[in-house]
């Protein structure tokens, strides 16, 4: 999913709201990311497009919070809570995600197989 | 107590002492009782040190000439039993197998040794709290030779230890095992209770926080040795620092490769030890092996060689047989003043060799022949020695050289190299860092140039004029910009893209950066930034990690 500065990101998304679970003094989610602005794009193994410097779900954890909202590994996160997460440094993509006062989160994310399911909807 | 404890020390001294003398092993019993000196130099230096980072060299001293005592003093035992059993031992009729080839000595070196650490977040990221310290280093064991590395201190601002050193041990056959440990003491006191009486002690650790008490405890009960058995050598200063053993691993000729390899380490001390750090648990380093049959010629002589093609024709070479190779000189002196050889034959594990007696050409004894095959072809070559006994001598070598291949693996691909240890420099004070990540600038400049890159390559004609948003981002002079003002070019100049995105990993198999406090901001261009010297702490140019966090 490339895209070019200063023209609108379209993508076929999906809503998936996690509820995080407590464990101890954490909220965890159950999930990890990997990618960032201030990360290297072309060890990503997950993106199409290996100048893509977009938040990406690297490991889900069996049975966590995320595997039972529907995320899936390899998506790409776009917004969390309505915050953008395609410009966005690792530390900065990790904090929206683990804020302590936040018990639920709502992340858009986009994958291939979405793009792909539309497409064909579309031609059939 | 402590009278008894001396009168125990010296007599195992004495012990060991007698041992060495008994055996007549000069060399063992002079590197005995330089160690035994050394660790008497090192008692009185522990004694008088008023600082703590004094006092840990000092410890880190003793604890390495402990261990180089008790390696000696093993390996002096190993040979009294050896030459006990040898004494009493086979009667010379039992015709044993033939004397078993032995594979060359080899050396081996280990290098930019570099361990991560993994601190939780929150330590690392809000910098709250006293700032702990710690200084370890690193004891590295092949077969009875022992040697350190210098000592680091270690805060929390630190993502890895890299140990600067090139640890070189010469000897070592293919079976080696080398043997890490990796020692960490506490920088702060460990309490003034270390001193105190113990009723007194319990007490105060019980009433104290549950975390705190439980070190102090820790540290109390686990008087004694520095790591090894304190009868055997105990400790003069009580009150002095002390160090645990934090990790262990070994390695062998398996893990030994021309690059950097990442290694498991087996963690030895937990959570509630006052030495405690937090040990990802992994070790990157360098493990290279040189057999002795790869850097020196294992046989020479004078040969005659068959030339291809021409069966009557035979020319006089001086050959050498180094490494993986024939070298064929025209005279022997050329070996030595490096002039071309004639020509080469390789010798590697699929080489065949035959002694010549099936086609024995007529007047053209004590032939022997090498084939390699290359892709289709098999070339052969049959070279003439001067008699059977030189025969015989070429034979054997070739056959210990393919022995030393078999055993040494991997290494008797390609010459590995090895760079001669520096010096040893005096140990520095780490300077207080800021923190590595906070300190990583992110150069939107870079990402600028790139991503207008991407617009003139996707866009083509429609961007002769650059957008004008463009222009907020290259008039910025106040941008910190220590790269070299030529790799950011202004865009509608651009027409190769700029390298990005190389594909260089910053993860567990890189070279480590150097700490060394004189490592000055770096203002080399991107391209040199690949040799750990000129690199500095800060700004990496373009990003190298990929970093994975769970959430």
């Amino acid at each position: 999913m490339s895209y070019i500065p200063g023209q609108p990101v379209t993508a076929v998304v999906q809503r998936v709201e996690i509820h995080k679970l407590r464990q101890g003094e954490n909220l965890i989610l159950g999930f990890s990311i990997g990618g960032g602005i201030d990360q290297d794009p072309s060890q990503n193994p997950f993106s199409e497009d290996k100048t893509d410097k977009g938040i990406y779900v690297t490991r889900v954890s069996e049975g966590g919070p995320a595997e039972i909202a529907g995320l899936q590994i390899g998506d790409k996160i776009m917004q969390v809570n309505g915050w953008d997460m395609t410009m966005v440094t690792h530390d900065q993509a990790r904090k929206r995600l683990t804020k302590r006062s936040e018990e639920v989160v709502r992340l858009l994310v986009t994958r291939q197989s979405l793009q792909k399911a539309v497409q064909r909807s579309m031609l059939s | 107590m402590q009278d008894r404890l001396h009168i125990l020390e010296d007599l195992n001294m004495l012990y060991i002492r007698q041992m060495a003398l008994s055996l007549e092993d000069t060399e063992l019993q002079r590197k005995l009782d330089h160690e035994i000196r050394m660790r008497e130099g090192a008692c009185k230096l522990l004694a008088a040190c008023s600082q703590r980072e004094q006092a840990l060299e000092a410890t880190k001293s003793l604890l390495v000439c402990n261990s180089r005592i008790l390696s000696y003093m093993g390996e002096l035992q190993r040979r009294k039993e050896a030459q006990v059993l040898g004494k009493s031992g086979r009667r010379p009729s039992d015709s044993g197998p033939p004397t078993e080839r032995s594979p060359c000595r080899g050396r081996v070196c280990i290098s930019d040794l570099r361990i991560p650490l993994m601190w939780k977040d929150t330590e690392y990221f809000k910098n709250k709290g006293d700032l702990h310290r710690w200084a370890v280093f690193l004891l590295l064991q092949l077969g009875e030779h022992i040697q350190d590395t210098e000592m680091i201190l270690v805060d929390r601002t630190l993502t890895d230890i890299s140990f600067q050193n090139n640890v070189l041990f010469t000897e070592a056959g293919p079976d080696f095992e080398l043997r890490l440990e990796l020692y960490g003491a506490c920088m702060e006191e460990e309490g003034a209770l270390a001193g105190a009486p113990k009723r007194l002690a319990t007490k105060l650790s019980s009433s104290l926080g549950r975390s705190s008490g439980r070190r102090v405890r820790a540290s109390l009960e686990s008087a004694g040795g520095l790591g090894s058995s304190p009868i055997l050598l105990p400790t003069p200063a009580v009150g002095g620092p002390r160090y645990h053993l934090l990790a262990h691993t070994t390695l062998t000729l398996a893990a030994v490769q021309d690059g950097f390899r990442t290694h498991d380490l087996t963690l030895a001390s937990h959570e509630e030890n006052p030495a405690w750090l937090p040990l990802y648990g992994s070790v990157c380093c360098r493990l290279v092996a040189q057999p002795l049959c790869m850097t020196q010629p294992t046989a020479n002589g004078t040969l005659r060689v068959q030339q291809a093609g021409e069966l009557q024709d035979w020319a006089r070479v001086h050959g050498v047989l180094k490494g993986t190779s024939l070298f064929c000189y025209r005279q022997p002196e050329d070996a030595d003043t490096g002039e071309e050889p004639l020509f080469t034959i390789a010798i590697n594990k699929e080489t065949r060799v035959r002694a010549g007696e099936l086609d024995q050409t007529v007047g053209r004894p004590f032939t022997l022949t090498i084939s390699n095959r290359y892709g289709e072809d098999e070339v052969t070559h049959t070279l003439q020695t001067e008699s059977r006994g030189a025969l015989h001598s070429w034979m054997e070598a070739l056959w210990q050289l393919f022995f030393d291949m078999s055993q040494w693996k991997q290494c008797c691909d390609e010459i590995m190299k090895i760079e001669t240890p520096a010096p040893r420099k005096t140990p520095q004070v780490l300077a207080k860092q800021g923190s590595l990540y906070h300190e990583m600038a992110i150069e939107p400049l870079d990402d600028i140039a790139a991503v207008t890159d991407i617009l003139a390559q996707r866009e083509g004609a429609r961007l002769e004029t650059p957008p004008p948003w463009l222009a907020m981002f290259t008039e910025q002079p106040a941008l910190p910009n220590p790269c070299s003002p030529a790799s950011v070019a202004p865009a509608p100049a651009r027409t190769h893209p700029m390298p990005w995105g190389r594909p260089r990993t910053f993860s567990l198999d890189a070279v480590p950066p150097d700490h060394s406090p004189g490592a000055p901001r770096s203002v080399a261009p991107l391209p040199q930034q690949r040799s750990p010297r000129s690199r500095g702490l800060f700004n990496k140019g373009p990003p190298r990690t990929w970093l994975q966090s769970p959430v």
